[in-house]
């Protein structure tokens, strides 16, 4: 398990940023926490540290967003309003799964069912005060 | 006539070209899910390789499903662009009889079955007798368990083929001593026979833009098989 405590969305996207540097292509991870917790802004870290020179934004609307200008792709998925098996087969997510990226996966509560063993888990949740978040890798080899 | 087959549609990527039942070439590759980025390449060399041109393929074909949703599209895109840029017809061939063909020649059952994930396959039953391949069991997509309880009952032996194969041997061959696996050369979805399967069934050849993806339902209820394994976790 690894711990750290953010202070302000530019810590959040520098812990990601180190923290990808641990990762290597196929891993997956899961996000769990409510909403606007940071979980794009560490999604933006965490390109920047796979050395990818895409923007990052929230796929709220496309459902997923792919990274590929660097070194380890990464697939940044939003489960929000994916309900069924259906729904997440046609996301194209069991093939991202064979690409050899890492995929990261906002509202992966919704998922929980079909995430690879192995899946590394990341919560983030509120801290002391507003600007204060609290931040948590564990399962898979952490 | 040659005919252009083009397999997208699961873990492997290949084309083939064969005519008169003839395979002229082939290509393979069972990497990374990147048919996207390898298939039309692949073509191209085949048609190099082979000194055909495009102008000569009479036929093409395509497996359409089930199987990966990205892998049919590219699949279906690819073979619509190419037959409607040439103005040919396209055979749709079931990705599972495509399966099927690779143990063309020997006298066995066959049960193709593709990983849809969470413990669940798209499979069929047929059975191969005298270079005639007769279909027992329409695609469908169960359980792993469900594929299990079909098998028990059935004469041995039975070969089992395609991306899940090696999944559901490792789970059931206990239960049925009668699986087999084929060759590591006939596991995965081959163009070749996807293309012998195709110009067999020339006759149900359509116009490139009626061709379909044939995408299965699952038979689970949708949102206890994505909440099932919570359960367990938990
Ligand atoms: N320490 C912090 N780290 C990250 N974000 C913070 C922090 N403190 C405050 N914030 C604010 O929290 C919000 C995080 O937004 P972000 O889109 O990254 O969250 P999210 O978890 O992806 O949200 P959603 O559930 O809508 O997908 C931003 O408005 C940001 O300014
Ligand atoms: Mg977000």
């Amino acid at each position: 398990m690894i711990h750290w405590t953010s202070h302000s969305v530019a810590e959040t996207e520098k812990i990601a940023e180190g923290f990808a540097a641990s990762l290597s292509a196929g891993d997956v991870i899961a996000c769990r926490g409510g909403m606007g917790m940071g979980k794009t802004a560490f999604a933006r870290g965490l390109a920047r540290g796979l050395g990818l020179r895409d923007d990052v934004s929230s796929p709220t609307f496309a459902l997923v967003h792919e990274y590929t200008d660097g070194r380890i792709p990464l697939y940044h998925f939003d489960m929000y309003r994916i309900n069924n098996f259906e729904g997440l087969y046609s996301t194209g997510f069991f093939d991202y799964l064979e690409q050899g990226g890492v995929l990261l996966i906002e509202w992966s509560e919704n998922i929980e069912g079909a995430l690879p063993e192995g899946t590394i888990t990341l919560e983030i949740c509120r801290g002391a005060d507003e600007n204060t978040r609290e931040i948590r890798i564990e399962g898979g080899r952490f | 006539m040659k005919l252009l087959m083009i397999d997208t549609s699961s873990q492997s990527a290949g084309c083939a070209i064969v005519e008169d039942g003839k395979l002229l070439g082939e290509n393979y590759t069972n990497v990374n899910l990147t048919h996207s980025q390898t298939i039309l390449p692949m073509v191209a060399m085949l048609l190099e390789q082979t000194h055909v041109k495009q102008e000569e393929i009479g036929l093409f074909g395509v497996t359409v499903g089930p199987g990966s949703f990205t892998g049919l599209r590219i699949g279906m895109a690819a073979v619509k662009g190419m037959a409607h840029a040439l103005g040919k017809k396209c055979v749709p061939v079931s990705t599972l009889e495509a399966l099927a063909w690779n143990m063309c020649g020997y006298d066995c059952l066959v049960a193709p079955v593709l990983d849809a994930r969470c413990s669940q396959v798209y499979t069929a039953l047929f059975a191969w007798q005298g270079m005639q391949l007769q279909r027992l069991e329409e695609d469908r997509a169960c359980s792993i368990t469900e594929l299990g309880q079909r098998l028990k009952n059935v004469k041995n032996p039975v070969f089992l083929v395609g991306d899940g194969a090696q999944l559901c041997y490792n789970i059931l061959k206990e239960e049925i001593p009668g699986l087999r696996l084929p060759s590591p050369a006939q596991i995965y979805t081959r163009a070749a026979s996807a293309a012998l399967a195709a110009e067999r069934a020339a006759a149900a050849a359509v116009d490139p833009a009626q061709l379909e993806p044939s995408y299965l339902r699952l038979p689970q209820a949708q949102r206890e098989l994505l909440a099932r394994q919570k359960m367990k976790m938990v």
